[in-house]
């Protein structure tokens, strides 16, 4: 095996997730197969023995096991498997004796390779987004307000009376959207401005970070920029003091 | 000392030692580093969802038995030979009574253990089928998942003979069931801790870990 790359990063980032369910799962599985016909995957694939959400997982006992030794080969291996044949559905939790949470294991693969520097390109771009500007299509503030107010008009047009108030202050919603409706489906964004006006609600959009209510962080276990999202979204919620936070279909 | 008292003496201390203190060092170990590293589990810590889990999973009232019912059965019977017959199997429970513990409890009839050890042989037996036959559990199976099954059912196969003189006509069996039965026997105790047996207690705060947290988010547990 050609060893290019370095066990002491694999097991840096592992050895601090090794939590007491983590280390008890991985110990534990008797590999009794009840999760295999439980996976879509495995259905879908015409029942292919390697979609069993139990022999998904191996690579982790692997890896523990060697120390934290892989190759590069390994490691697309595993991106593979985590990513195209795993979408972390926890189904097969739901039907395991001993409610090891596969789903949850598979994401301290993800969020392994992703401290590796290996994930999906568009959500690594998608990540360095949310970093930069908060909103995952790399938005800016004014084209997003922009947008707003090119929202409203075209919405008042067809409904009397549409507003769409920005940072307004005590609202009852905050209305938080996905960064792809400003981009690409702004109609989304008039439909639900004519919905709220209709019902009469009191709500908001607000103009700074945190609009965007998609995580697609999370989707490769970047746990911090995860955070990140997550808690702009609530500064905003404070800052506006609203009742509630809405997010988009 | 010879071998066969070394075996129903020291070494017969030092198996329920490592099995007792083993077991109790993985439970204080998952307590412990959940304390750090799963702070959700207490957080969130919920008595209701745990015995709710467990009651569920401890009893054939869980998704598996409708999904798998012959199997999920046998596994049932199987565990339920495994803890019965050595606890109260009269021969162990008269050997309470005799030792420096004069612990003595009541026992199974003798013909009982017997058909429970055989089904629990049986049941190992399609155990290890089930494991070489299908493909899906082929490629999950490691060496270990056999050899912990073969351990897990020496001590029984060992006592039945023991108990029956079945394989007597060997010699060198006959002479020595008594001890390969003890062997056998700690050999389990010591690996319950240190293997995948130690699902035993695992089990127990696995479930109880998955519970609290597909509990509160108000999925199935």
């Amino acid at each position: 095996m050609t060893e290019d790359v370095n066990p002491k990063a694999i097991m840096d980032f592992l050895k601090p997730k090794l939590g007491a369910r983590l280390r008890t799962w991985i110990d534990i599985c008797t590999h009794c197969g009840m999760c295999a016909d439980t996976c879509h995957f495995y259905l879908a694939s015409g029942k292919d023995p390697k979609m069993i959400p139990s022999y998904k997982v191996r690579f982790l006992r692997d890896l523990i096991k060697r120390k934290g030794r892989a190759d590069k080969e390994l490691l697309q291996e595993i991106y593979k498997s985590i990513y195209y044949e795993c979408n972390m559905c926890k189904r097969c939790t739901l039907y395991c004796p001993f409610g090891i949470d596969i789903g949850f294991l598979i994401s301290t693969l993800r969020g392994l390779l992703t401290s590796l520097g290996i994930a999906p390109e568009g959500l690594k771009k998608a990540v360095e987004n949310y970093k930069l500007t908060g909103n995952q299509m790399a938005v800016s503030k004014e084209d997003w307000v922009e947008t707003i107010l090119w929202c409203e008009e075209e919405a008042a047009a067809e409904v009397v009376g549409v507003k769409i108030p920005i940072d307004k202050k005590g609202a009852k919603i905050m209305y938080t959207v996905n960064a792809r409706e400003p981009k690409f489906y702004p109609q989304d964004i008039m439909e639900v401005a004519k919905i709220f006006t209709v019902a009469g609600e009191d709500w908001t959009v607000p103009s700074e970070k945190g609009w965007d209510d998609t995580n697609l962080a999370m989707f490769i276990s970047d746990a911090s920029t995860a955070r990140m999202i997550v808690e702009n979204t609530f500064k905003r919620a404070e800052e506006l003091e609203v009742k509630q936070v809405a997010v988009t279909e | 000392m010879d071998l066969s008292s070394f075996a129903e003496g020291p070494l017969l201390w030092i198996a329920f030692l490592v099995f007792i203190i083993g077991t109790l060092i993985r439970m204080a170990q998952f307590l412990f580093v959940a304390k750090t590293k799963d702070r959700p589990f207490y957080n969130y810590f919920s008595l209701k969802y745990i015995l709710a889990t467990l009651a569920r999973w401890l009893l054939p009232l869980n998704v598996d038995v409708k999904k798998n019912p012959v199997f999920i059965i046998c596994v049932y019977l199987f565990h339920i030979c495994l803890i019965v017959v050595p606890i109260w199997l009269s021969g162990h429970v008269s050997m309470w009574e005799e030792s420096r513990f004069g612990w003595s409890w009541s026992s199974l009839p003798d013909k009982w253990a017997d058909w429970m050890t055989l089904l629990l042989l049986a049941i190992a037996v399609y155990f290890i089928l089930r494991r070489a036959l299908s493909p899906d559990l082929r490629i999950i199976t490691t060496f270990a998942d056999y050899l912990l099954i073969v351990v897990t059912v020496l001590p029984f196969l060992t006592g039945y003979c023991l108990t029956h003189g079945t394989l007597d006509s060997i010699k060198f069996l006959g002479d020595n069931m008594r001890l390969l039965h003890v062997l056998s026997a700690e050999l389990m105790l010591i690996l319950i801790p240190l293997t995948r047996l130690s699902h035993s207690v695992l089990f127990f705060f696995s479930r109880a870990a998955t519970g609290v947290e597909f509990g509160r988010r108000g999925y199935s547990i």
